[in-house]
């Protein structure tokens, strides 16, 4: 079997790419891909240390992960098109105004 | 095993990479997509069969897909870089870096004093895995007993997130008032 | 521990084989069937091997009924045989065989009757379907149009059709039998997530028809697409719903676990929230199929060819061949779900026993399950060269406000009906 360790390695460094991506892109869809990215790493942390301890409520906090997420795309995604309607563009600069 | 392991965590992290890097927004969907899959076969190498499941029909099959949708909607332009953005890529990739470096020998030690005290619940062997199935009886048996009322709970928050979606998305019936705007600014 | 690798080769091998007969079968009677609805002789051109006219069916039909009567005759006896052996060696009482005897009769004279369908449908088309068009595809222009990705452009029409080819691993052919001292299972893969992979499958088909729209750098096909990934959203969520009513009524996720259960009724048939369930599978899997009367997709008058507009060649054929696999997919599920699978008899489930664990038996159970998605097969191809298209609110709404609905109340109440103990 893979240890656990190896699991929470890879799960940092795929978190670290996820943060890098929110700092570093503009586009929002793309920034909340990589929220999307963090997320996931989460989750493989959470199931690796439910394997560890041999409990099962890792994988039910996973699962309450992914119900969080597609509230959470659904609500976002919805914000990201109606900003698109009013500014014409879903680049994260162009919209730092205060106003319409 | 740890064959399997290596490969597929080149691929998770290839292609989380590729998410941040690659400039056009579908492309980087494709990556996402690429990513969710590996992490499924993660799931499904540690007996959560389960979860490898839901990963793939609501990750990729539900919100991937709704967001490739609204790439295809919007039909965006690829994104253009200015020379600060480049210094900021740069900087943030070195702070990952020192992140990393402060991350994973964290994560060695935690991991070694569990080996050490032998206090890891359950399984009590530490850093190895215990084989525990998180079949659908038996993840259901908890959601329905134990987690009920945060089951109940999420489905609120489901609910509300629908209208809320609903309610954000619509478009205005009258579209006049918007053009006067236009007209007076 | 090798011989268990070269059974799962095996049953790879027969389990990829089949999908792909599956498909050449639909895309022939989708030739031949729509020529026959619409009084057209359809492909009947090619002949390159052999005589157009079978000499038995030339001579007139008696010499053909002759050989029929002959070839039933045959296998009815080597039947026999075979379960005059088995009964013999105590394995299970004589009346059962006989039962075994007369289904297998009635399937030898089906397909003694095979002939006369090939000569009411012209044995040619056959061979249209299967050589020519597959020799053409693949010595066609492989067109990538101006201004794109080829990459993804390429990649599309693997990601609609590979999904549809990996959803047959959990799919049971027959019942289990013991061969050479080893316990065979005709099932690739025994997850315990079970049915959940094949929904999960299915929602993976949408990115090669998302990604084909948006890679075509055409009007018509990013249209197409759109209207193919909403569709196919829209009616999953139904789909995964009449499945989990079928869920509920067995308490399994297994498929062989699930026809297994079946055994003395039918699925759809044990009670009405089970039938209900099994239309709407029936309709949510026509319009994931993108066929029917919901093929707004692809519908030529509007859209020029929908999303593979672009397509040409063997790319082109795969988008094809992935349809017509999703056909012969759902048929086989709905067949396995709620039509019993390799059980017979809709009713009396007891009146035929075929030996358990027998290599005989389970091959006469696979022709029943084969018989029953070839029946659903054709039915669905029917339906879609008979009903007219869908407008595309009409098909929203039935989605969304009645199939969807109907799928979540027919479920509660089926769940209330077990909690009080009726079923």
């Amino acid at each position: 079997m893979v240890p656990v360790s190896l699991y929470l390695t890879l799960s940092a460094v795929i978190f670290t790419i996820g943060v890098i991506g929110v700092v570093v892109r503009r586009n929002a869809i793309v920034v909340f891909m990589c929220i999307e990215l963090m997320l996931n790493a989460v989750n493989l942390s959470f199931v690796a240390l439910s394997q560890m301890h041999g409990e099962l409520d890792g994988q039910i906090s996973v699962f309450f992960v992914m119900v969080v997420a597609a509230a959470e795309a659904a609500v976002g995604l919805a914000i990201i098109i109606s900003v698109f309607r009013s500014m014409n563009s879903i680049e994260t600069t162009d919209t730092s105004d205060l106003r319409l | 095993m740890i064959g399997l392991f290596a490969v597929t965590a080149l691929l998770a992290i290839v292609s989380a990479v590729s998410v941040v890097a690659l400039k056009n927004p579908i492309h980087s969907a494709l990556g996402l997509v690429a990513h969710l899959l590996a992490i499924s076969a993660f799931f499904a190498m540690m007996d959560a069969h389960f979860l490898a499941a839901v990963q793939i029909i609501v990750y990729a099959g539900a919100i991937v897909v709704l967001v490739v949708f609204m790439l295809m909607l919007l039909n965006l332009k690829v994104e253009s870089r200015t020379k600060g953005e480049n210094v900021l890529s740069v900087l943030a990739i070195i702070a990952g870096g020192v992140f990393l470096l402060v991350a994973v020998p964290v994560v060695r030690e935690a991991m070694d004093s569990l080996l050490v005290s032998g206090s890891a619940g359950a399984g009590g062997t530490g850093a190895d895995m215990v084989a525990v199935e998180g079949t659908v009886e038996a993840i259901g048996r908890r959601l329905f007993t134990e987690y009920v009322f945060l089951f109940q709970a999420s489905g609120v928050l489901l609910m509300a997130a629908i209208v809320g979606a609903v309610m954000l998305a619509k478009r205005e019936s009258k579209p006049q008032p918007r053009e006067l705007v236009h007209g007076e600014s | 521990m090798g011989i268990e690798y070269l059974i799962l080769f095996i049953e790879v091998f027969v389990v990829f084989n089949l999908a792909m007969s599956m498909s050449a079968f639909c895309t022939w009677v989708e030739r031949k069937g729509s020529a026959l609805i619409q009084d057209r002789i359809g492909a009947n051109r090619a002949g390159a091997f052999f005589e157009i006219e079978n000499p038995f069916l030339a001579k007139g039909l008696l010499t053909a009924r002759v050989f029929g009567i002959l070839f039933v005759l045959l296998g009815l006896s080597l039947l026999i045989l075979q379960f005059g052996v088995v009964s013999l060696s105590g394995i299970l009482p004589p009346q059962e065989v006989l039962g075994g005897v007369l289904i297998v009769g009635i399937l030898l004279f089906g397909l003694s009757m095979v002939p006369f369908v090939i000569r009411g449908l012209g044995i040619l088309g056959v061979i249209n379907t299967l050589v020519c068009d597959a020799v053409k595809a693949l010595t066609k222009e492989d067109f990538i149009p101006n201004g794109v990705s080829p990459i993804i452009h390429s990649l599309a029409p693997v990601l609609a059709a590979l999904p549809i080819f990996l959803a047959f691993a959990i799919i049971p052919l027959a019942p289990e039998f013991a061969l050479f001292g080893y316990q065979i299972r005709p099932q690739i893969a025994e997850l315990n997530a079970g049915i959940l992979f094949f929904l999960a499958m299915g929602s993976m088909a949408v990115y090669g028809v998302a990604l084909a729209g948006w890679s075509s750098n055409n009007k018509f096909a990013l249209l197409g697409s759109l209207r193919a990934a909403a569709q196919m959203i829209s009616y999953e969520l139904a789909l995964g719903v009449a499945l989990a009513t079928a869920i509920l009524m067995y308490g399994s996720l297994d498929l062989y676990a699930m026809v297994e259960m079946q055994g003395n009724t039918w699925g759809a048939l044990q009670n009405p929230c089970m039938f209900i369930a099994m239309i709407i599978f029936f309709v949510a899997g026509m319009a994931e199929t993108k066929r029917g009367p919901f093929d707004l997709p692809e519908s030529e008058s509007e859209l020029v060819a929908g999303y593979f507009t672009e397509y040409s060649g063997m790319k082109f054929l795969l988008f094809w061949m992935g349809e017509f696999t999703e056909i012969a997919l759902f048929a086989i599920v709905l067949a396995l779900v709620f039509f019993g699978g390799w059980h017979p008899l809709p009713f009396l489930g007891d009146f035929v026993q075929f030996p358990q664990n027998h290599w005989a038996s389970s091959l006469i159970g696979h022709m029943i399950l084969m018989g029953k998605v070839v029946f659903f097969c054709v039915l669905q191809i029917v339906i879609r060269w008979t009903l007219p298209r869908f407008r595309y609110d009409q098909l929203m709404d039935l989605g969304w406000k009645w199939l969807l609905e109907i799928a979540f109340i027919n479920l509660m109440v089926l769940g209330a009906l077990r909690l009080a103990g009726w079923f």
